[in-house]
Formats: structure tokens, C-alpha cells, sequence
């Protein structure tokens, strides 16, 4: 087979692609009733107006939190399938790799900890 | 267990990177001990890279995607020198940035596992993740500095970085697309089969593969970021940049096209795109390096332009027969001694503007008489830039010009040599500068001992690859033995 006999249906999905929504694009255009008025544009058409700008300055350390509940979460994302699939035909080496896993993983907290992240301050 | 064996190497650097970050965060009153454990991993690595040697036993590793041969064993060397140098350079600089000590060198160490990674690995997603490993660190690194050319330095090198890796991309996929596979011999399998029906695609994906490491080898027209990049960023950081990182571009280049790209159809192609860019590469750098009054703007362009010379090596490959790997080679032998003679080059300049607080090649006036040792050793360096014995660089450049003259690359070489008149220019008058001018001060230009015995690690390389160049040679002909078709 050759490289366009291959490759030819991702190249009629990507046309076909484009094709459908830039079609709904114009469709929604040409076809809906459009009505411009101020209340639509507030964030709640019935209750309070907001008050201020959207855009508010959060602190880095929300940043550093985030960055820790990573470490958090990668680590479930790895130990759900490992606990699923581990029983008698897996080998003892797999159990140990995940402490390797895990001891990481706890390095960079305890990194963390000592650099002060954890101290809301 | 052997896999883990195999990457041994970059395992120890990666273990360093983390020791590290913990003895930096856990006992701080021994911070000063950090750059040692640096220089302990790097040694370790070192020293298990030299266990495979004795070994003998060269094999690939996890499903073929690594692998452990001559030509990689020469960049495990290569790149724990350099990072080892280049970590004993930046301690005074550490010290006096007085923040972040052990993510510094974490970062430097993380780097030379990636680049490590990148000269071993045979397979495109490998590669790709072996190159965001090294480019990272980087560009934090560049923009370790406070000051606001340090910053823009760290973004630029970020942003366009970003760009150049989405073009590679693009060239992989469609390579893959080409070929089905991401292992570089299954892609040379496959274009041996039937690359030549569609040959204009293959020369488009060389095309974008080029484009993406261009941007790391630093040749023109992918190399704006260059001097912007060596003035911001730390100066270490900037030697770091200057050989680390395009080493491990033209071993990646070298396995990607040598080895996958090889077929003779498609290299008749892509070294001709080699050979242009070399001339325009060495041109270009030449000439903007005359001008520059920044001693490391005008190392900037000077990488640009003697990256132009590594290209005259790739272009080479239409070589046959024995000689075929003469390229090849000539490119490993160039980028050794690069690296010596880079490396010792922005060492002084590292030494000398912590000094005399400035960067302007007009302030280095008289730094004969102010430190001869400093202006004896960058002279050296300079020298072997040009590529005027009895040093490094007039070997590699004799080597690699020899290999452009036997692909009957004659007009390349023509150039390369008019090219090198002009660097000469600009190199020499530095020395000038140095033993001719009047100094500015009259205060003696003191040297750390850390910054000493790295200056005297890379200068003495250059001096001795300069007497004694059989050595280098022959480890850099059987590294390249691995992309022999015989």
C-alpha cells in the first residue's frame, strides 16, 4: 500500500471535518434570529449585576499548591491500574518498582516541605 | 535487569540531580558541598560508561529504543566532561547569585541526562522526549539571571524553542507516516523497500527535521535566538548552550540521517540542504561576528559560524566504499574539540568579566599585564578557533575539510577556508586587544581556584589533542564505525 492509499481517509476526515462545522457556522448565521441587547451580555440575565473586573490577581502560592496536588494525582493515576492488575501472575519486581514510584514521589514532597511550600505565609 | 544497566549512565547524573536538590534543602549549613555531589554523579556516570567499555558487550535496551554502541559511549564522555566543566565554572557564579544552589545544578545535571538520552536513543519518540528533556532545564537556565536580559534571554529561547519543536514534530509524523514505524532502522528498512515512490514527501520530512534541530545546531536561518540568548543568559549557562546542547544536536542529526535517511537517493538530497546551509551558516556567523563589540555576542555568532563547519562533516556522506563513515567522523572529532575550545574560551570570559564587570571586547585592553595566565589561555582558545596549530582546532578543521574535499565538495571547502580568514580576523584581534592595548585598571584580575581548574581542564585538552591527535581520531572513527553499510 502506498503512503496515500494509507493516509487518504485521515485526509477526507480532516476535510470532512472542516467541512461540518465551518458549514454550522454559517448555517447558525444565515438561519437564527439574533437579537443584540445589553442584559444579554451580563453574567446573570436575572439576579445580582457583578460588581468589578473578572480578571483578579491570584497568589503563586495557590501555584505551588497546585503544583503539589500533582504529585498527588499522578500518583493515583499510576497506583489504580498497578493495584488492579497486580496479583499472583505479576512478578514480586513490579511490587518493588511502585515503591521506587512512590519513594519519588516523596523526595519531591519532602523537598517541598523543607524548601517551606507547605507554610501558608 | 540489564535495561537499567544500559541506561546506567544517565541514571547516576539523574540520581546527582536529585542528592542534589536534597542536601541543598536538607542541611543547608553544607550547602557548599552541593557542586561536589554534582561532580561525584558526573564522575560515577563517567566511570560506569567506562565499565561498558571494558565490558565490551554493546546492546540495545528497552525494546531497541536505546542503545548502548561506540557512538553513544563517545557522547556519555563527551557530555560528563562538559557538563563537569561547565558545573566547576558556575560556582563562583552560584555563589554570588546566591539563590536556588541546588536547582541550579539539578537543572544542569537533568539537562546532560537528556542530552545523554538524546545521543542514545534510536527511536523518533525517544529522541523527541530525550530533546524536551534537555531543552527544559535550558530554558529555565537562561533565564536564571535577576536582571531583565536574563528573562528575556530565558523567553525567547523558550518561545522559539517551542516553535522549532513543533516543525520536528511535524517531520516525524511524517516520517512515521511514510514509513509506519518510529525505529530508525525499521525507517531505513522501509525506504529501502519503497522510499523511492514517493520521494518528494521523504525530502519534505528530511526538510522538517532539519528545520527542528537546525534550531538546536544553531545554523542559519534558524539561529536569531543565538546572541540574544549567549549576552542574557548566565555566562555558564551560555558555555553550557554553546557545546552541551549542539553536540547533542549533531549526534542526533548524525544517527537520525546517517542511519534512517541513509538510502542513497534521499542523502544525494538532503546533504546538498546540508552543504548550502553550511556555506550560508559559516558566512553569516562570520561576518556578523566581525562586528560585534560583546565579546559574548561575538562568541554567539562564532558558534553559528562553526557550526557551519560541523555541516561541511554531513554534507560529506556521498562518500562510499570504506570511507564512508569519513563524515560522520569528521563531525565527532570537530565537535570534541569544540567543545575543549569552547568551553575554555567562555571560561575566561566567565573569569575576566566577573572581574572587570563588563563584557565589551574594548575592556579586555591590556589583560596581559593585568592577568597573563587569563589572556594567555583565551588567546589559546581563540587560536584554536581559527584553526591554527598547534592546538585542537586545526586538526578538526583539517579532518572535516578533508572529508568535504573527498565528497568532491571543493567549492564548500573553498569557502570554509576563505571563512576562516575572516574568523581569524575577529578572534586575533581580540588577543590584540589583550597584549597590545593599554589596560584600563591597573588591579591584578585574580582566578578561583574552581574556575582555574577548569580553564586548565579545557585548555589543556586543546593543547594536547593539538600535539597528540591520534587518539581522538581513532575513538571518534569507531564510534562512527556504527553507520558503516558494509
Amino acid at each position: 500500500m502506498s503512503f496515500y492509499d494509507t493516509w487518504s481517509a485521515v485526509l477526507i476526515a480532516t476535510i470532512a471535518g472542516f467541512t461540518l462545522v465551518f458549514t454550522a457556522l454559517v448555517a447558525t448565521k444565515l438561519l437564527a434570529p439574533y437579537a443584540r441587547e445589553r442584559a444579554k451580555g451580563v453574567s446573570y440575565e436575572c439576579g445580582m449585576l457583578p460588581i468589578g473586573r473578572n480578571w483578579s490577581q491570584i497568589h503563586v502560592r495557590y501555584y505551588l499548591l497546585a503544583i503539589l496536588f500533582l504529585i498527588f494525582d499522578v500518583e493515583t493515576v499510576f497506583i489504580f491500574p498497578w493495584a488492579v492488575t497486580l496479583g499472583a501472575d505479576v512478578p514480586l519486581f513490579v511490587f518493588y518498582e511502585m515503591l521506587v514510584f512512590i519513594g519519588v514521589l516523596v523526595l519531591g514532597l519532602g523537598y517541598a516541605w523543607k524548601r517551606g511550600v507547605l507554610e501558608w505565609k | 535487569m540489564s535495561d537499567l544497566d544500559i541506561v546506567g549512565p544517565q541514571l547516576a547524573v539523574l540520581v546527582a540531580a536529585a542528592a542534589v536538590l536534597l542536601v541543598d534543602a536538607l542541611i543547608p549549613q553544607h550547602r557548599r558541598i552541593v557542586p561536589f555531589v554534582a561532580l561525584a554523579g558526573l564522575a560515577l556516570s563517567a566511570a560506569w560508561t567506562l565499565s561498558w567499555v571494558a565490558r565490551d558487550d554493546y546492546q540495545t535496551a528497552f525494546e531497541g529504543t536505546l542503545s548502548l554502541d561506540k557512538f553513544s559511549v563517545f557522547f556519555y564522555f563527551l557530555f560528563a566532561g562538559i557538563t563537569a566543566t561547565v558545573v566547576l565554572a558556575s560556582i563562583d557564579w552560584v555563589n554570588r547569585a546566591g539563590r536556588g544552589q541546588g536547582e541550579y545544578y539539578a537543572l544542569v545535571l537533568t539537562s546532560c541526562a537528556g542530552l545523554m538520552f538524546l545521543s542514545a536513543s534510536r527511536d523518533l519518540i525517544t529522541i523527541y522526549v530525550a530533546l524536551e528533556l534537555s531543552s527544559i532545564p535550558q530554558y529555565i537556565l537562561a533565564g536564571w539571571g535577576k536582571d531583565n536580559r536574563s528573562s528575556e534571554a530565558g523567553l525567547k529561547y523558550l518561545l522559539l524553542g517551542a516553535v522549532a519543536s513543533s516543525i520536528l514534530l511535524y517531520g516525524m509524523a511524517l516520517l512515521y507516516g511514510l514509513t509506519g514505524t518510529t525505529m530508525l532502522d525499521g525507517i531505513a528498512d522501509a525506504i529501502a523497500a519503497d522510499g523511492e515512490s514517493h520521494r518528494s514527501l521523504l525530502v519534505l520530512a528530511s526538510v522538517l527535521l532539519i528545520a527542528g534541530f537546525g534550531f538546536k545546531m544553531a545554523v542559519v536561518p534558524f539561529q536569531m535566538w543565538v546572541p540574544d540568548v549567549y549576552q542574557g543568559a548566565p555566562t555558564p549557562v551560555a558555555a553550557y548552550l554553546s557545546v552541551g546542547s549542539k553536540a547533542a544536536a549533531f549526534a542526533v542529526v548524525l544517527r537520525i540521517f546517517f542511519e534512517a535517511l541513509g538510502e542513497g537517493f534521499l542523502s544525494d538530497d538532503w546533504s546538498t540542504v546540508f552543504a548550502v546551509l553550511a556555506a550560508v551558516s559559516m558566512t553569516v556567523g562570520n561576518v556578523m561576528a566581525v562586528v560585534q563589540t560583546d565579546i559574548k555576542r561575538m562568541l554567539g555568532y562564532s558558534s553559528i559560524a562553526q557550526a557551519g563547519n560541523f555541516m561541511v562533516g554531513l554534507a560529506a556522506i556521498s562518500v562510499s566504499g570504506e570511507e564512508f563513515t569519513l563524515g560522520a567522523s569528521s563531525v565527532l572529532v570537530f565537535l570534541a574539540a569544540y567543545a575543549f575550545t569552547n568551553l575554555g574560551a567562555f571560561i575566561a570570559v566567565i573569569a575576566i568579566s566577573q572581574r572587570i564587570g563588563s563584557d565589551q571586547i574594548k575592556d579586555y585592553a591590556g589583560m596581559w599585564k593585568r592577568s597573563p595566565v587569563l589572556a594567555l589561555a583565551l588567546a589559546f582558545c581563540l587560536v584554536s578557533l581559527t584553526g591554527i596549530p598547534p592546538t585542537a582546532g586545526f586538526w578538526a578543521k583539517m579532518y572535516i575539510f578533508n572529508a568535504g574535499i573527498r565528497a568532491d565538495l571543493a567549492w564548500l571547502v573553498i569557502i570554509g577556508v576563505l571563512n576562516s580568514v575572516i574568523s581569524g580576523y575577529y578572534y586575533l584581534s581580540v588577543a590584540r586587544q589583550m597584549f597590545l592595548g593599554d589596560a584600563e585598571g591597573a588591579d591584578r584580575v585574580r582566578v578561583s581556584p574552581s574556575i582555574g581548574l577548569s580553564l586548565g581542564v579545557a585548555t589543556l585538552g586543546v593543547l594536547v589533542f593539538g600535539i597528540l591527535p591520534t587518539p581522538l581520531i581513532s575513538a571518534a572513527k569507531d564510534a562512527a564505525e556504527i553507520f558503516s553499510r558494509q
